[in-house]
């Protein structure tokens, strides 16, 4: 068997499991998760295999098979390997794989079980697609189909209006970021012929100047696309109403799969980002920090547990897009990877509390859970140090290079790094609130004081995603991410860990002294209107509400008015009642009576007569 | 002086234009068919003037032919009206409406 | 002879339902399915068999005894790739649409022969070579259209729809005959023809006068734009469709209506590339009427099957665009289109229709939670819907993506307008439906509503799901297919251009020659022709060597034993064949390459 083969099978490994299930498991629980299960762990094994065998390569592999081709337009289904898709190839499968076992403690009493697991392995082939792309039609093709698979997840539970409401606004979402990915796209392939990355880079280094004018054009619009996925602010609305997919659902969203998929297509064509006349990365940073700011001051007065989470992603989301605006993708792949543990192992935590306490998700009705969840409440509090970027843990490294990053010369600036610590502050403050409110203090309420460790099933993965989380660090991610991306830069280093550890403290005892056995949420007393206007959300769906939504729904009864009234009732039925009047007109001379008509004959033949004569 | 062609020619215009005025303006079906007889004797008229003075037997074999059929039409017209008068015991055209709208 | 069963088989079995008595109940369910079914298997048969990557007619047949000889009318079938793909789609169609009749309880007999003689009709006017055929065959699958929905319908308003639908289409059929017969007339007396690949030779080689082309091309755009609904003449097809029975809105919304796109890519634009030039642009325009506007529209509708048939309406303007894009890769997209919009157009009548069958009302609003009680249905009803917007996987993306590569090249502001259609409003009303009809708690009422209850039923269905992904997941299997035949139409179409350069007479001549001289080749092997030598397993064969051959306009016509090819053209060759090692992949490129290749023989 020749190595090749060997991510061809870790791609489809997944879609035959979900297409196995949809057509001959959907009685069967326990069939239907070994399905899926299997299938990613085995992936996951293979890609191991395949690191090990092949090594990280500057190995630049493309396996190729044409996919449709007419005329100039080529589009191959091809597998592109190299350090950036096989690490994150080892990201997807591996915390992929951690929350598909979760999932199965997690879903054990729900009849849709089978229905879970095919959408879940269908996520993954679609992740997975985008991971290997080689071209953009192809990762557009994932694209979407990511798009389907967080559709059918996060509507998991049809039944709830909100859960399926929330589904269809994530689709439409994130179809309004496609929309301009594929004008990108469509403007790509115009300009350069062809829709292969590699062959794309190689036209831009012999010709830099080959997109000429549209060089911000063609970024932004591709940027439109990460602007959906990632939930960048002004698409950012569909994330946190994804919550009501199932929390392992969340957790693959979050961690693994769909967000991450739009900061890793901004590495993958950076190239194109950075091309020369372009000024998309400054819009880039600026939208990514701008969103960080936003969701980690929403995140501070969010009450539901996996809203906090969310919210947090968005915040973090925002950081690894300012990276890649201020052209250092090594760090956003960096920060990307190092938060798909310790995020993944917050949500699975979260899901395990939430499991214990019979779907009570608001965190001022829990307290007191660190000696009934031992193991839930240790990995969680890891993971939560990770996030707010505590030394030695993964997210310290990480994230202290994007702080770095955003002092830059080159791109960056003393504003965006303020925006960076200023995030940093909110990030400490509303993860210690999360913990210090639902861990500590008293239970208050009945199931909070009744609550039980959740099964072996679910705690094995938390604990095995607490290792990457804690030494992921130390792993060597950045050096590989750097052999392709470039390294990062060098300078600022000190003062980047010297601000984020100092906002770390502060922030802590900050929180500490607001919220240490606090009953209550303290803040909106203290900063009134604020807190309110964080709570819900800045009003942006109440604003697209009004704007957006409104004004299609104008438009499309503008244009059923103009359907029935004017096309179908004036014009048809005008032609119809024009010739219907002409024969009611015309039915008069028709009188029944043989001598009138006689009287006309004649009348007309005279008149003929007359005429001819 | 003889009667030329003129005075045959006008005589059956007039015979023609009486039955006309009879179909258009009388209203029993009975005097509608003697009209209608007058104006077909007036295109026999006609047409013996014409094969006359024309020296053509044609119309005259036409005539024969208007005859005939005049003859078949009367019988089984006048068959029609007595049995229209027998069901309806009327036979004047105001009264005939049954496949008017 | 394949060919010749697939259309006279539908009618044979008609004339045999004719003869049954009137009170059997499950015969004529059973003649229409067994006949659909072989069909089906024929037409499969015929795909498979077909040769890919030639641009000439195969399976060309003459039916003896239709047809007659004074007046130069014959009953000719052949197909090429662009009408394989349709016949096939056509057959498929037919047979699920049988597997749905389920809602037609009275005058069975009466229906089943209508539908076999729609169905007959409708895989007739695709196969057709002639003229006269072409149109007749169309015509004697429209009236069994109008008696169906009339008779079989369903709603108050159903006579107000018959009467619309009829009116429409009987005046674009015959604003399109007009235009058929000025076209017949462009030509002179003595070589008139009413054989469709001798017309386009014809024509190829005598230029028509342009004010012909600009008078009789409206003609035809209109005549045939209305038979598909073209903006603003559309409002005939929501509403018949929402009155006809399931079946026949399945035949027609899912492959008769694509007769008029099927003339306009066949006979319209390349016979009268100048009138093409001009008017195009106005379709372009137009079709945005389709896509946005019909598309607003549905998003407005409560009624489950006026949204189907608005987004029908609002699909075929990606099909106008393609075709108005005039290049390769949009009439193809077309073509793709065609096809798997037939397949989703019936799929969803087919579901809206088993829908109304258990629940006894389309009525958006009162639905809601379905899912949970009918799965193999809503799964089934969100696939189409999913697809409906374009998903990737299923066939329409293909051919909505091709559309869009293809026509950017012309239209860049349209195709971007397009894309906002496709990708959102498309989406908008598709997932509204799904969201009120299968999300949503279920109410109490609607623990009546039964899915589908054994496996025979889901068969039709199935059958459908099957084919959309699996051409949406191996387009080549279509787009090699489409592809020679597209480039033989585009380029009849861009001749104007072409005419002027040295070269280019040549080409144009090459590219009708291919057409005949492949049509005569086939005829000399009656009845059945065999596949070309050298072609036995041509599928596999062709897909793997199809990178070296691309450029091939159509069969390879000039035979080097025969023809002595000058050193000059072999140079050409040869240099062909390293252009495209390198990897240069424009159009321009390798056209001209071509056209020294295969006018060079010929000097």
């Amino acid at each position: 068997m020749k190595l090749e083969i060997i991510p061809w099978i870790i791609l489809f490994l997944p879609m035959l499991a979900a297409a196995g299930i949809t057509l001959f498991t959907l009685k069967s629980r326990d069939q239907s998760a070994r399905l899926s299960i299997g299938a990613i762990v085995l992936g996951f094994v293979l890609s191991v295999f395949f690191i090990a065998v092949n090594g990280w390569g500057p190995l630049k592999m493309e396996s190729v098979a044409s996919w449709l081709e007419v005329g100039p337009l080529q589009v191959d289904f091809g597998l592109r390997l190299d350090p950036l898709s096989l690490l994150m190839l080892l990201i997807v499968t591996g915390v992929g794989g951690a929350i598909h076992i979760y999932s199965y403690g997690y879903m054990h009493d729900d009849p849709g079980a089978p229905r879970y697991f095919a959408g879940l392995s269908l996520f993954t082939f679609s992740m997975l697609g985008i991971v290997l792309a080689n071209n953009f039609l192809q990762m557009f093709i994932f694209w979407e189909l990511v798009g389907l698979s967080s559709y059918l997840l996060i509507g998991f539970w049809f039944e709830r209006p909100s859960a399926a409401d929330a589904s269809k606004k994530a689709f439409l979402t994130n179809r309004l970021g496609d929309f301009g990915f594929l004008l990108g796209i469509l403007l790509i392939w115009d300009t350069f012929g062809a829709l292969n990355f590699s062959a794309i880079q190689v036209e831009l280094i012999r010709n830099p100047q080959a997109l000429g004018a549209l060089a911000t054009v063609v970024g932004l619009l591709v940027f439109c696309g990460a602007m959906g996925k990632s939930a960048q602010f002004p698409l950012h609305v569909w994330l946190p109403d994804a919550m009501e997919g199932p929390t392992p659902v969340s957790a693959l969203i979050h961690a693994a799969t769909m967000v991450a998929a739009g900061v890793y297509m901004l590495c993958r064509v950076f190239f194109l980002l950075d091309a020369s006349g372009s000024n998309a990365l400054e819009v880039i940073a600026w939208i990514g920090g701008i969103t960080a700011l936003l969701a980690a001051l929403i995140a501070v007065q969010q009450n539901d547990i996996k809203r906090i989470l969310a919210y947090s992603t968005l915040s973090q989301l925002g950081y690894m897009v300012l990276a890649v605006g201020v052209a250092s993708p090594t760090p956003a792949m960096y920060h990307l990877t190092t938060h798909a543990f310790f995020k993944a192992l917050l949500f699975l935590g979260a899901g395990s509390v939430i499991h214990a306490l019979h779907h009570e998700q608001d965190i001022w009705k829990m307290g007191a859970l660190k000696n009934k969840m031992p193991v839930t409440f240790w990995t969680f509090l890891l993971a939560t140090l990770a996030l707010c970027g505590v030394p030695p843990l993964s997210g310290f490294f990480s994230k202290d290079e994007i702080i770095a990053a955003a002092l830059n010369p080159e791109h960056g600036s003393v504003w965006l790094f303020l925006l960076t610590v200023g995030v940093a502050l909110l990030t400490t403050f509303y993860m210690a609130r999360l913990v210090l409110v639902a861990f500590f203090g008293s239970a208050k309420s009945h199931e909070a004081g009744h609550a039980h460790e959740s099964p072996k099933v679910m705690t094995v993965p938390l604990l095995a995603l607490a290792l990457p989380s804690a030494a992921g660090g130390f792993l060597g991610i950045a050096h590989l991410y750097g052999k392709q991306l470039g390294q990062a830069h060098a300078d600022y280093h000190v003062l980047a860990m010297a601000v984020s550890v100092g906002a770390v403290i502060f922030s802590f005892a900050f929180a500490w002294g607001l919220y240490w056995n606090a009953e209550r949420d303290p803040l909106p007393e203290k900063i009134g209107a604020l807190a309110r206007a964080m709570r819900d959300r800045f009003y942006f769906d109440e604003l697209y509400e009004a704007t957006v939504i409104k004004l299609q729904e104008i438009a499309a009864a503008m244009a059923d008015w103009f359907d029935q009234w004017i096309i179908a009732g004036l014009a048809v039925r005008g032609i119809h009642g024009t010739t219907e009047l002409f024969g009611r007109a015309l039915r008069l001379v028709q009188t029944g009576n043989l001598q009138t008509y006689a009287f006309l004959f004649v009348l007309s033949v005279a008149l003929l007569l007359f005429f001819v004569l | 002086m003889t009667a030329g062609l003129e005075h045959y020619l006008v005589v059956s215009a007039i015979l023609f234009c009486l039955g006309l005025l009879g179909v258009i303006l009388r209203r029993n079906l009975l005097i509608i068919y003697m009209s209608l007889e007058l104006m077909l004797n007036a295109a026999n008229l006609a047409f013996v003037a014409l094969s006359r003075f024309n020296n053509n037997l044609d119309g005259q074999i036409m005539v024969f032919f208007i005859i005939t059929v005049a003859a078949a039409e009367v019988a089984v017209g006048l068959a029609l009206i007595v049995a229209l008068y027998r069901k309806r015991q009327t036979a004047h055209v105001e009264d005939l409406t049954l496949m008017k709208l | 002879m394949t060919l010749a069963l697939i259309v006279l088989l539908p009618f044979l079995a008609a004339a045999g339902l004719a003869f049954l008595p009137r009170t059997d109940d499950t015969a004529p369910r059973t003649v229409a399915a067994g006949t659909t079914f072989v069909v089906l298997l024929l037409a499969v048969r015929m795909f498979w068999q077909f040769d890919t990557g030639q641009a000439g007619y195969q399976f060309v047949v003459i039916i003896p005894g239709l047809g007659a000889d004074a007046l130069g009318i014959q009953c000719r079938l052949g197909v090429d790739g662009i009408n394989a793909g349709l016949l096939l789609m056509g057959a498929i169609v037919a047979f699920a649409a049988v597997g749905v009749t389920r809602d037609i309880v009275r005058r069975q007999k009466e229906f089943f022969l209508l539908f076999l003689v729609m169905t007959g009709g409708i895989l007739g006017a695709f196969a057709s070579l002639d003229l006269f055929y072409f149109y007749f065959f169309h015509e004697l699958a429209l009236v069994p259209t109008f008696i169906m929905i009339g008779v079989w319908g369903r709603g108050e308003e159903r006579n107000y729809a018959t009467f619309k639908i009829t009116l429409y289409l009987s005046l674009g059929a015959l604003i399109a005959l007009i235009g058929l017969i000025a076209l017949y007339l462009q030509m002179p007396p003595d070589q008139r023809t009413f054989d469709i690949p001798a017309m386009t030779q014809y024509f190829a080689e005598h230029r028509m006068e342009s004010g012909a082309q600009q008078a009789i091309f409206p003609a035809l755009m209109f005549g045939f734009g209305i038979l598909v609904s073209l903006w603003p003449f559309h409002t005939w097809a929501p509403l018949g469709y929402g009155s006809a029975p399931t079946a026949t809105a399945m035949l027609h919304a899912g492959v008769l209506k694509k007769f008029g796109l099927y003339g306009l890519i066949r006979i319209a634009v390349p016979l009268m590339p100048e009138g093409a030039k001009q008017w195009l642009e106005v379709l372009a325009l137009l079709c945005l009427g389709n896509i946005l506007y019909c598309g607003l529209v549905a998003m407005r509708q409560k009624d489950l099957n006026l949204l189907i048939g608005n987004s029908s309406v609002a699909h075929m303007g990606f099909v106008f665009l393609g075709i108005a894009s005039l290049n390769l890769v949009g009439v193809t997209g077309a073509v793709v289109i065609m096809i798997a919009h037939g397949l989703l157009a019936a799929l969803s009548f087919a579901l809206s229709g088993y829908l109304f069958h258990t629940a006894q009302t389309l009525e958006i609003a009162r639905m809601g939670g379905f899912l949970k009680r009918l799965p193999f249905i809503g799964t089934a009803l969100t696939m189409a819907m999913l697809a409906g917007c374009g998903l990737p996987g299923f066939a329409n993306f293909v051919g909505e993506a091709l559309v869009f590569f293809g026509a950017w090249k012309t239209y860049p502001a349209i195709t971007g307008l397009a894309c906002w259609g496709a990708l959102l409003i498309g989406a908008v009303y598709m997932l509204r439906a799904v969201r009120s009809i299968l999300h949503g708690p279920l109410a109490e009422h609607w623990n009546q509503i039964q899915d589908v209850p054994h496996a025979w039923a889901k068969l039709p269905f199935a059958v459908l799901i099957f084919t959309l992904l699996l051409f949406g997941f191996f387009p080549r299997l279509l787009t090699e297919k489409i592809r020679p035949s597209a480039e033989v139409v585009v380029q009849l179409a861009n001749r104007e251009g072409d005419i002027r350069t040295r070269g280019g007479q040549g080409t144009i001549a090459a590219a009708a020659g291919s057409i005949s001289k492949s049509q005569n080749r086939r005829l000399s092997v009656p009845p059945h022709p065999g596949p070309l030598p050298g072609g036995e397993g041509q599928g596999e064969n062709s897909r793997s060597e199809s990178r070296a051959s691309r450029p091939r306009t159509g069969a390879p016509v000039s035979d080097p034993a025969q023809t002595p090819v000058s050193k000059e053209s072999r140079r050409i060759g040869d240099r062909r064949s390293e252009v495209h090692g390198q990897g240069e992949r424009t159009i321009q490129t390798s056209r001209r390459v071509n056209t020294a290749g295969e006018a060079a023989p010929r000097q």
